[in-house]
């Protein structure tokens, strides 16, 4: 009962914050007290480079194609590692871009499995999402162990997903054994009176052994308890990183003929940091 | 009585609605004192705001707008309601009106007017939108077809350059039409102008976001066209807008050249030069661009020579006029083309753009062209081409319900020039009549004639003799060309009954510019036969496939002269040959006593000097060398070997 007397008080303040932000929008809200922590940067990529260039193969490595069934989800998208889908804007940003052409989509998926992985800590990334029916962009993390356990038993975390007809909306969930696919435990942050594409916007989860709370530009709005899922708690090992931007599928929608392409992510920074004490 | 009806309803707004704006957290009071009008936002709350007026438009139904107290958005206090009269309703034939404020309004601060409405049925709104002052329209903006449906929804029509709205009187305006001849109600509430961050990546074009090329001379004046705009509405989807020219901010790269205007008129004033126009809105650079090459001072079509007597003139500046219909029929519902014809040093030039065909008529009277030979024309294609060109003209002759069209080829080097075409009338093929012509149509048969200037549009009688068709009724010969005797095994046939021919493209190139020859065929007994008249030359082709003649040793045609010869004429004809490039010719005399009988020349191909190859013929050319055979008829054309 504990736990949920919590979420409770959480979300009333989110809705009283976001209550007070509609009416009161050019004060910032202090009323996130949070305990200080003291983040110490354990990785990063702030994709500075030549235009063109593909992002760092240190860090980054891709899915490529169309995967079992569209990824899971039915997507459209056929992934690639070609610059147009992928790569430096020399403007110190990653753009993954998803293309039309005729009935069939390209795009792009980055994940750093095999070459980075971290349990707990906080995962940050700044970018601006593309925008249209059917677009499908989100930064999120698997369980390193999926290869030996699958999905959905390995965990994933995805702390930044957008329905493109809803500009507005990003939600954060987490997906394990007996609540994934199209049951997770989920919320959605809504802007008032502005949209994720119109500039970029910081997407973050803090995330330890009792729970993981998820922010959009250090603001808090939704935290998940250890005892708040419905089945196992899987997030106690370690988990990699995925960026990018499905055409269609099961979450977001067929595209339509009014769908605007080529649509674009453009992500500034990915971040992870470690807590030190 | 086509005025404006008035109808004043102003009323005033509730206070604490102000209060909302007044207390909005980012204005600082030196902002307030910076604004000269009143930037309240509200059109159509519970009722008008303060300064709005309402006038409905001439034609539509005066009483068509009313203030509704029960169907309403949310259960407000009022909406307002719109009542689209059926078709042929004596009252009027629409419902559509203007709001305006009777002070300016200072909407700098704002993005978007939005507004809730439904309809009595799914229903579609032919215009709606702002900037509709009853004046000079400077800013207006609508959303053409907008759709209802039954329940009430919000509405969004963005602002292009909000800057550019600080004394705007126009806020809001309509106008709607039944659906298949019913009326209809529909409902519009709580407008107002907002600030919204949930319209995004406005995009503008010029041109249709085409970068366009043409050539123009000082002293042409047009309107750009092909404006654009859309914004992305909350959905993620674009919305199009229809936005007044003075949105755009339009630039000349070179003002010497062309200079444009904020309405968006060009006006060339110099040149030779060239300069490139662009524009953008805000700050958002639109797509196209159009680049002019000015020569300079207007270069006038060729003055015409043709003796005016000989002359019945659709266009031109130098001879007199035939009663003129239209020169742009606007035909429904495929033609784009429009025009814009200008007048430069007192000559009038028709221009034609965006297109593809267009149609001349002159049916009250009709034009009576039998004596006329040929008709001409001058045309001017400013754009560059990157591609031959295909410019079919038509005739159509409305008493015998007949037309016919012949197509010139204009290669890539003739654009950017006055072209003369002279097309010989018997060229058009099916125009069986020619003495009550009534329509000219030009045809953009490739699709790659944006525009063209068109001047002298005449019919003229070249003079030549004997006069054209039909053939002399005394001198068609009464028996057909005798059967040939050689055996089908031994031959190559291009023209005759009593073999199998192989595929010929034309019996009559019609080449251009010299040929005066025009052909047409007759049946003699069941023979067919050709008929050549107005003779100087005329050219047979079979280039599809080339005949190898290689094992052939003779030419055969059977000819027939059936105008007397006072002297021996020189009948020659020509070959040539696709593969090699190679030609040769041969002539044969005619003597006055062969005139008027089938005479079959049998013609030794080695004998055509030049000829050095024959794998690949594809013309057979017949030429009149001493100009005296005015016309002849012709069969049993064909190579064999003996």
């Amino acid at each position: 009962m504990k736990s949920i007397y919590n979420f409770k008080i959480i979300h009333i303040s989110v809705i009283v914050i976001m209550f007070m932000t509609a009416f009161f929008g050019c004060e910032r809200d202090d009323f996130q007290k949070l305990p200080e922590r003291n983040w110490q940067l354990v990785w990063s990529d702030e994709f500075e480079g030549n235009a063109g260039q593909l992002p760092d193969p240190t860090k980054w490595t891709f899915d490529i194609g169309t995967g079992q069934d569209g990824w899971g989800n039915q997507e459209l998208q056929s992934y690639t590692n070609n610059p147009e889908n992928v790569s430096l804007d020399g403007e110190g940003n990653l753009v993954i871009t998803a293309i039309q052409s005729g009935n069939s989509f390209t795009s792009a998926r980055i994940k750093t499995q095999g070459l980075f992985s971290q349990q707990y800590g906080r995962f940050e990334a700044r970018l601006k999402t593309p925008y249209g029916p059917g677009l499908w962009p989100a930064f999120w993390l698997l369980g390193d162990n999926i290869e030996t356990v699958g999905w959905p038993q390995c965990g994933e975390i995805d702390i930044m997903e957008l329905r493109g007809q809803e500009p507005h909306v990003i939600h954060g969930s987490i997906h394990g054994p007996g609540y994934s696919g199209g049951n997770p435990v989920s919320k959605g942050y809504t802007l008032i009176n502005d949209r994720f594409d119109n500039d970029f916007n910081i997407f973050a989860i803090e995330w330890d052994e009792d729970k993981i709370d998820f922010f959009v530009n250090d603001f808090l709005y939704q935290r998940i308890e250890n005892t708040d899922t419905p089945g196992e708690w899987v997030f106690d090992q370690p988990f990699f990183i995925l960026l990018n931007v499905a055409v269609g599928g099961n979450y977001v929608g067929f595209p339509t003929s009014e769908t605007p392409f080529p649509q674009r992510m453009v992500i500034d920074y990915v971040k992870v940091f470690k807590a030190a004490d | 009585m086509k005025a404006n009806i008035f109808i004043r309803l102003s009323q005033h707004l509730a206070a604490g609605l102000l209060m909302v704006f007044f207390l909005g957290c980012e204005r600082e009071i030196e902002d307030l004192e910076l604004a000269t009008y009143s930037s309240n936002p509200e059109v159509f709350i519970d009722g008008f705001s303060p300064g709005l007026n309402y006038a409905a438009f001439g034609g539509s139904v005066p009483t068509a707008f009313d203030v509704d107290n029960s169907v309403t958005w949310n259960n407000s206090a009022a909406s307002m309601r719109f009542e689209v009269p059926n078709a042929n309703d004596p009252r009027g034939s629409f419902a559509g009106g203007v709001f305006y404020s009777e002070f300016p309004r200072d909407l700098s601060g704002f993005n978007a007017l939005t507004f809730w409405a439904k309809a009595s049925q799914a229903a579609t709104i032919g215009e709606i939108g702002f900037g509709n002052d009853l004046g000079e329209n400077k800013y207006v903006v609508s959303i053409s077809g907008l759709t209802l449906s039954t329940g009430w929804k919000k509405y969004i029509i963005p602002i292009p350059d909000p800057s550019r709205l600080t004394a705007e009187r126009g806020m809001f305006w309509l106008a709607a039409g039944n659906i298949d001849g019913n009326g209809f109600t529909f409902w519009v509430d709580e407008v107002k102008f907002e600030k919204l961050g949930t319209i995004a990546h406005p995009k503008f074009a010029i041109l249709n976001g085409e970068d366009q090329v043409e050539t123009s001379f000082i002293g042409i004046s047009k309107v750009i066209s092909g404006l654009r705009s859309e914004f992305n509405m909350p959905t993620g989807v674009y919305q199009a807008i229809s936005i007044a020219p003075a949105y755009f901010d339009f630039q000349s790269s070179d003002p010497s050249i062309a200079t444009i205007d904020e309405n968006g008129r060009i006006t060339v004033t110099g040149g030779p030069g060239n300069t490139t126009i662009r524009a953008h809105v805000g700050d958002v650079e639109a797509e196209g661009s159009l680049t002019i090459q000015s020569i300079g001072e207007f270069e006038n079509a060729p003055i015409p020579t043709h003796d005016p007597e000989s002359v019945i003139s659709i266009f031109s500046d130098h001879y007199e006029n035939v009663p003129v219909d239209y020169y742009n029929g606007y035909w429904e519902p495929w033609q784009t083309t429009v025009s814009a014809d200008f007048e430069v040093n007192g000559d009038h030039i028709l221009h034609y753009l965006d297109f593809n065909f267009v149609g001349i008529q002159f049916a009250n009277p009709t034009v009576d062209a039998s004596s006329m030979t040929h008709l001409h024309l001058n045309i001017y294609l400013p754009n560059p081409l990157n591609d031959n060109a295909q410019f079919q003209v038509e005739l159509v002759d409305f008493g015998a319900d007949v037309a016919g069209a012949m197509t010139t080829t204009i290669s890539v080097n003739e654009a950017q020039q006055w072209l003369t075409l002279e097309l010989p009338l018997s060229g058009f093929s099916g125009l069986t009549s020619r003495s009550n012509l009534a329509q000219i149509i030009f045809v953009d048969v490739n699709g790659n004639i944006p525009s063209f200037y068109a001047d002298n549009i005449y019919f003229f009688d070249d003079g030549g003799d004997p006069p054209p068709p039909p053939p002399p009724p005394d001198y068609i010969p009464t028996e057909p060309a005798p059967t040939p005797t050689h055996a089908p095994g031994n031959v190559i046939s291009i023209y005759s009954d009593h073999y199998s021919n192989v595929p010929v493209d034309y019996f009559n190139g019609f080449w251009e510019p010299w040929q005066t020859t025009g052909s047409a065929e007759f049946d003699i007994d069941g023979d067919n036969i050709l008929y050549y008249f107005d003779f100087n030359f005329v050219g047979i082709e079979f280039a599809n496939p080339t005949v190898d003649a290689t094992s052939m040793t003779h030419l055969h045609v059977h000819i027939y002269l059936p105008n007397p010869l006072s002297s021996n004429a020189q009948f020659q004809v020509e070959l040539v040959d696709f593969g090699a490039d190679v030609a040769g010719a041969l002539a044969t005399t005619i003597t006055a006593g062969q005139s008027q009988q089938w005479i079959s020349l049998s013609l030794p191909l080695d004998n055509f000097s030049g000829l050095t190859s024959r794998a690949n013929l594809a013309q057979i050319i017949f030429v009149d060398v001493d100009g005296n055979i005015p016309s002849f008829f012709a069969d049993n054309i064909y190579f064999y070997s003996n």
